[in-house]
């Protein structure tokens, strides 16, 4: 898969392993194992990372009237991180380090947690106003200020 | 938004097909090339082609105002300046069609990486009709103030974002684009290779302004659009009049002519 849609997509055997996911989910109320031997196979140690967070139900989907979203997730050292709905992103030390700067890992634990989280609907919904979702996609730069 | 900048270098040419007449936006561009080359002129004639679909108005963001309006069609005003507007579209001949396009265009200038932040943060605040494309000129100065990797991906993330909302709000079928563009510097400089290379995973389609030099007094521009594997590779030849009207025709094809030294451009052009 080309680096340039890295940010945008996932490659199309991490997107098929997820849809049939989602299926098994839907059918079974669980992730059958071989899928989740699959998923540790392509993400490594970020795989059990991601789906403990998912466990603890870590990952919330935050919506504004206006219909923009971003997800936050609540890490295992107690701090929240923001990703962003509509492409990769996360506001994590590791995302910065393993993503984008090595380019060792195609995603985050917390962006492999989100996508989880939509497969299994343990997703946390909060609505909050258009301000507040403002406030909350500038905070992550005013953070790193 | 690959799909309305080939269109636009198609506009010179014969070479329009049906498919590149329909308004797909296409994946959000990148538009790279060093000073001088072009950029704002080709953002700006996509602007005008995005605003003549009829679709929704155009955002176009930079950081300070155009000294005088790329002269793709042929004149050069101050965008503020609507009196001006209207009396050169009575007594020097400008296009009509051209003016209603650059009221369609709304310009803002965020001062600061903070404020163009703050702007993308907001928009889903913003009220009346979205955009149907969103553009960003010298996104090079707003990177300069910035920490390092991630604050540049979290500014081409909210881009995106900020995009695919419009977009959200468009409806489906419609969409809103993205063309976003960085200045490289010249050959030799290698400090914002790494920048291009983060840059181009939240950017698919690419399109490279390369100076040639035809001979003295001219002033041409190899022009190669790459969709980011949705489509085939193009090239143009995007040149200026002495006057600063734009000209795009297909790139010669035949071997033996002008060959692109892919060397030249900074940035890891493909």
């Amino acid at each position: 898969m080309a680096a340039a849609l890295a940010g945008l997509t996932l490659p199309a055997v991490v997107e098929e392993l997820l849809s049939e996911m989602a299926a098994a989910v839907q059918e079974n109320a669980r992730i059958p194992d071989e899928h989740l031997s699959l998923l540790k196979f392509i993400f490594g140690p970020s795989a059990i990372q991601a789906l403990d967070l998912v466990d603890r139900q870590s990952i919330t989907l935050i919506s504004s009237p206006s219909g923009r979203r971003v997800y936050q997730v609540l890490g295992s050292s107690g701090k929240t991180y923001t990703c962003l709905a509509s492409c990769h992103y996360c506001s994590c030390p590791a995302f910065a380090f393993s993503v984008l700067r090595k380019s060792d890992s195609l995603l985050c634990k917390h962006l492999l947690a989100v996508y989880l989280s939509q497969v299994t609907g343990t997703c946390r919904q909060l609505k909050v106003s258009d301000k507040q979702l403002t406030d909350i996609l500038f905070a992550e730069k005013k953070q790193k200020a | 938004m690959a799909e309305t900048l080939r269109r636009v270098l198609n506009l010179g040419t014969s070479a329009r097909s049906g498919v590149e007449d329909t308004a797909e936006a296409g994946p959000p561009l990148l538009l790279l090339g060093g000073p001088g080359s072009g950029k704002t002129a080709l953002l700006f004639a996509a602007a005008l082609e995005a605003a003549g679909e009829g679709r929704g108005p155009v955002l176009f963001l930079t950081r300070r105002p155009l000294q005088s309006l790329p002269r793709g069609t042929g004149a050069a005003l101050d965008p503020l300046r609507l009196q001006e507007v209207r009396l050169r579209t009575l007594w020097a001949g400008f296009p009509w069609k051209d003016c209603l396009r650059y009221l369609k265009v709304r310009f803002q200038y965020p001062p600061s990486t903070h404020e163009l932040l703050q702007l993308l943060c907001s928009a889903h605040e913003a009220r009346g009709p979205a955009p149907s494309l969103l553009l960003l000129d010298g996104l090079e100065e707003y990177l300069v103030e910035d920490q390092g990797p991630q604050d540049a991906a979290y500014l081409a993330a909210l881009l995106l974002d900020t995009a695919a909302h419009f977009s959200h709000q468009t409806g489906p079928g419609q969409g809103c684009g993205l063309i976003v563009a960085l200045q490289t510097q010249e050959e030799g400089v290698s400090g914002d290779a790494l920048q291009v290379s983060l840059l181009q995973r939240y950017f698919p389609a690419q399109c490279w302004l390369q100076a040639e030099t035809p001979g003295p007094g001219q002033h041409r521009l190899r022009a190669c659009l790459d969709p980011g594997g949705l489509g085939p590779r193009a090239e143009w030849c995007v040149a200026f009049r002495p006057n600063g009207e734009m000209t795009i025709t297909p790139w010669p094809t035949q071997a033996g002519n002008l060959s692109l030294d892919k060397g030249s451009s900074s940035g890891g052009q493909p």
